[in-house]
């Protein structure tokens, strides 16, 4: 009996086929062509309409398939088992649709077939997976250009910022500008060749450090500049400040808020060393202990207070009322080995004999009514010091004899005693008389004035040195404000014209009152013509000083012939034309051995 | 008539097939579709008084999730090689599939077109190498399937070679 179950059934196979909705065709190797097993699925039809035998015209049915059967044989002769497919391709139906499709050939046996399947859904969605992948791959594409173009653009910006940054650099170290730039930390972020060459340091010892530990500045200094670092305002300037070292330097500094970063700061050093010393310089001749004046004819005194000093002699010191007389006075005792001993001055105008013999040389207790305990004088009292005697042109006659014995004996004798004490005292006296006149009037003793003239110098009167009354008027308008608490820091430029036209009788003493009448007239914090005495503005140079004091050089000497030549020889006219006397004039002409014939 | 197989070659994205519908159906789309496998187009063109009629074989972009089968090349007459201007990757995309092609079929008439002309400001090769491409034999034309520039004359070109009696050696180097 035979096993039915094992038999071919042909209508099982067709409903395999249709169940797998393939497409099976065999190649007909008697007809050479391909014939369709079975009944095709729906789609089939769609596409390839009834026919059953594709090979009778190929490039009808489908190109891609007329390519895949024409090579189809390559793939049966690699014998049984061989399976290649097509590789997917896409067909338009009859409806306007798309299908895509895949072959593959077999050989079963001795049948030659071809498989052609419809790919579903797993191959739309491998389509729709690749889709998203090539569409994600586009858009990363498009994204990492985005970014390439704006990183060019920005390596562009930078290297041209570079170049910027290059340019400026170079240009900052051509210019030789010393400056620094502080970060928010206070610390030195960058720093120019010439501030470094500046401050003796190499880079690496200035970048990244704290300023105030590069910048030597002096305790005070620094606290200054911490508080210009800590201002609010756009640009701050200080100086000059003395930066410590090796090689001390002074400079101004300049600081600056950088305006890309707020907290950061520009600091711009200008190195004003030189200036300095010259200002120094200069500051030490303007001035000589108390005195003011930077004229040829007070360095010439500066010079000759400094030979007086010197020397241990008498010095008599000439000049009209208010040059400064004391102040000479007390600069030759400064200047001099007696700066630690005491000075005494005395004014010996106006005073009786007894009363300045006594305040002279003391008094024994007894000597005279009311001389209650023995007193001692002011030579006792300068004992190793310097006495200074204002007036001495004034002193009674008996009291000059006193006077040339201490000078000569170097003894005084209290009043009342009858014992001589031994004194150490320089004498150091002053007049605006004209003492020659005085003893050729007979009112002073010629052997004192050769005793206290041994040494001369004579204070020029302010009238001819007009260049120094800014210097004086500014270094008094200082000292006066500074008590008063007022604000007055100069004089207008009108106002020192003023006071350099006149003519100043009353000489340093009557430039410092008027200066004061104009600091208390003064509103502002400059002193104008109109805040002086009205003496002052209205008056006109005076034509000429009561008192002649001569300047003892060749250009006073030059000064006389000059006037003598100019008066064809008449010495009334020639002294009128210098503004003396007729008398000093003579005296002048004897002093300078001048025979005016 | 004579019909010739032309495979379109090139990276994905490039626009193969928006070059073969701009000149069998002359429609472009801005909507970019993948193609995987193959879509076979038919376009009748005129060279010297002859008709050829050519199987436009547009096949999928080569990329890492593709690589172009070698039994679609079987049976090409010529090829194009479409390049993306914006795109330099895929120039040497076309170099590899110039290769695969010569390596598979040997020497065959090809043209090159750098497609996306639409956007030059934006290409990422320049002339130099467009020049250097040149040189190597490479027929290199210009266009763009979005304006329909340069697309008749590339399948046109690409025709003639095809029907020429001669193929010059330089087609395939």
């Amino acid at each position: 009996m035979t096993d039915q179950s094992h038999l071919p059934d042909p209508s099982l196979s067709d409903h395999v086929l249709a169940a797998l909705d393939i497409v099976v065709l065999e190649w007909e190797e008697e007809a050479g062509e391909f014939r369709l097993q079975g009944a095709p699925p729906e789609w089939w039809g769609q596409r390839f309409g009834p026919a059953i035998r594709c090979s009778q015209d190929p490039s009808q049915c489908s190109p891609f398939l007329q390519d895949y059967l024409t090579g189809i044989h390559r793939v049966w002769q690699g014998g049984p088992g061989t399976i290649e497919k097509s590789g997917p391709w896409t067909e338009s139906d009859q409806q306007g649709g798309t299908m895509t499709l895949e072959a593959r050939a077999l050989s079963l046996g001795l049948r030659k077939l071809v498989l052609i399947e419809r790919l579903g859904s797993d191959f739309e969605n491998m389509r729709s997976i690749v889709q998203r992948a090539r569409e994600r791959m586009l858009a990363e594409d498009l994204t990492a250009k985005s970014h390439h173009k704006a990183e060019t653009r920005l390596i562009g910006r930078l290297e041209a910022s570079e170049r910027t940054k290059d340019d400026a650099l170079a240009l900052l170290q051509q210019l030789g500008l010393a400056a620094m730039v502080l970060d928010e930390h206070g610390q030195i972020a960058f720093a120019t060749d010439r501030t470094l060459e500046m401050l003796g340091i190499a880079a690496q010892e200035a970048i990244g450090q704290p300023w105030d530990q590069v910048l030597s500045f002096r305790k005070e200094d620094r606290r200054l500049v911490q508080h210009l670092l800590e201002g609010s305002s756009q640009t701050r300037s200080g100086g000059p400040l003395c930066l410590e070292g090796a090689c001390s330097r002074w400079i101004e500094l300049e600081i600056h808020r950088d305006l890309r970063h707020p907290v950061r700061r520009i600091l711009i050093l200008s190195d004003r060393t030189e200036l300095h010393a010259l200002r120094q310089a200069l500051n030490e001749q303007a001035s000589f202990h108390d005195l003011v004046g930077k004229s040829a004819a007070m360095l010439r005194v500066y010079q000759l207070v400094r030979d007086v000093a010197q020397v241990d002699t008498t010095v008599l010191i000439e000049g009209e009322t208010g040059t400064g007389k004391e102040l000479i006075a007390r600069a030759i005792h400064s200047s001099s080995g007696r700066r630690n001993k005491p000075f005494l001055a005395a004014n010996c105008a106006g005073l009786t004999d007894s009363i300045l013999t006594s305040q002279l040389f003391g008094h024994k207790r007894g000597a005279f009514t009311g001389a209650i305990q023995d007193q001692q004088g002011l030579f006792e009292a300068a004992e190793g010091g310097t006495l200074f005697l204002d007036e001495i042109g004034d002193i009674p006659p008996q009291v000059q004899t006193a006077l040339l014995r201490v000078l000569q004996e170097k003894e005084i004798t209290r009043l009342g005693e009858a014992k001589p004490r031994t004194v150490n005292v320089r004498v150091v006296a002053a007049t605006h008389h004209n003492l020659s006149e005085d003893v050729l009037r007979g009112s002073f003793r010629a052997d004192l004035l050769y005793r206290i003239r041994i040494a001369r110098v004579q204070l020029p009167p302010l009238r001819d040195r007009p260049e120094d009354i800014p210097l004086l008027a500014q270094s008094m308008l200082e000292k006066i404000c500074a008590p008063t608490g007022k604000t007055v820091e100069r004089l207008h430029p009108d106002t020192l014209r003023v006071l350099m036209s006149y003519s100043w009788p009353g000489n340093v003493r009557e430039l410092k009152s008027a200066v004061e009448f104009a600091v208390i007239s003064c509103k502002g914090n400059e002193i104008c013509p109109a805040d002086l005495p009205p003496e002052i503005t209205g008056a006109t140079m005076a034509s000429s000083p009561s008192v002649f004091i001569p300047l003892s050089n060749q250009d006073e000497k030059t000064r006389l012939l000059t006037a003598l030549s100019d008066a064809n020889g008449n010495r009334t006219e020639a002294a009128k034309r210098l503004g003396i006397s007729r008398a000093t004039f003579y005296r002048r002409l004897v002093e300078f051995d001048i025979h005016a014939h | 008539m004579m019909q010739k197989k032309v495979c379109m070659l090139g990276g994905f994205a490039v626009g193969k097939t928006s070059l073969v519908r701009r000149f069998v159906t002359n429609v472009f789309s801005e909507h970019y579709q993948t193609t995987i496998g193959v879509t076979v187009e038919k376009k009748t063109v005129t060279v010297d008084h002859q008709d050829v009629m050519l199987m436009l074989w547009d096949l999928y972009g080569e990329d890492e999730f593709q690589h172009v089968r070698e039994s679609y090349l079987r049976g090409s007459s010529g090829y194009i090689l479409v390049i993306d201007g914006t795109r330099k990757a895929t120039l040497d995309t076309a170099r590899l599939l110039q290769q695969t092609v010569v390596r598979t079929v040997g020497p065959l008439p090809f043209v090159a077109i750098i497609n996306k002309s639409d956007l030059r400001s934006e290409w990422e090769i320049d002339q130099p190498v467009i020049e250097q491409l040149r040189e190597q034999g490479w027929p290199v034309f210009f266009g763009s399937a979005k304006l329909g520039q340069g697309v008749d004359e590339l399948f046109a070109h690409l025709a003639a070679m095809l029907l020429s009696p001669a193929p010059p050696s330089r087609i395939c180097p």
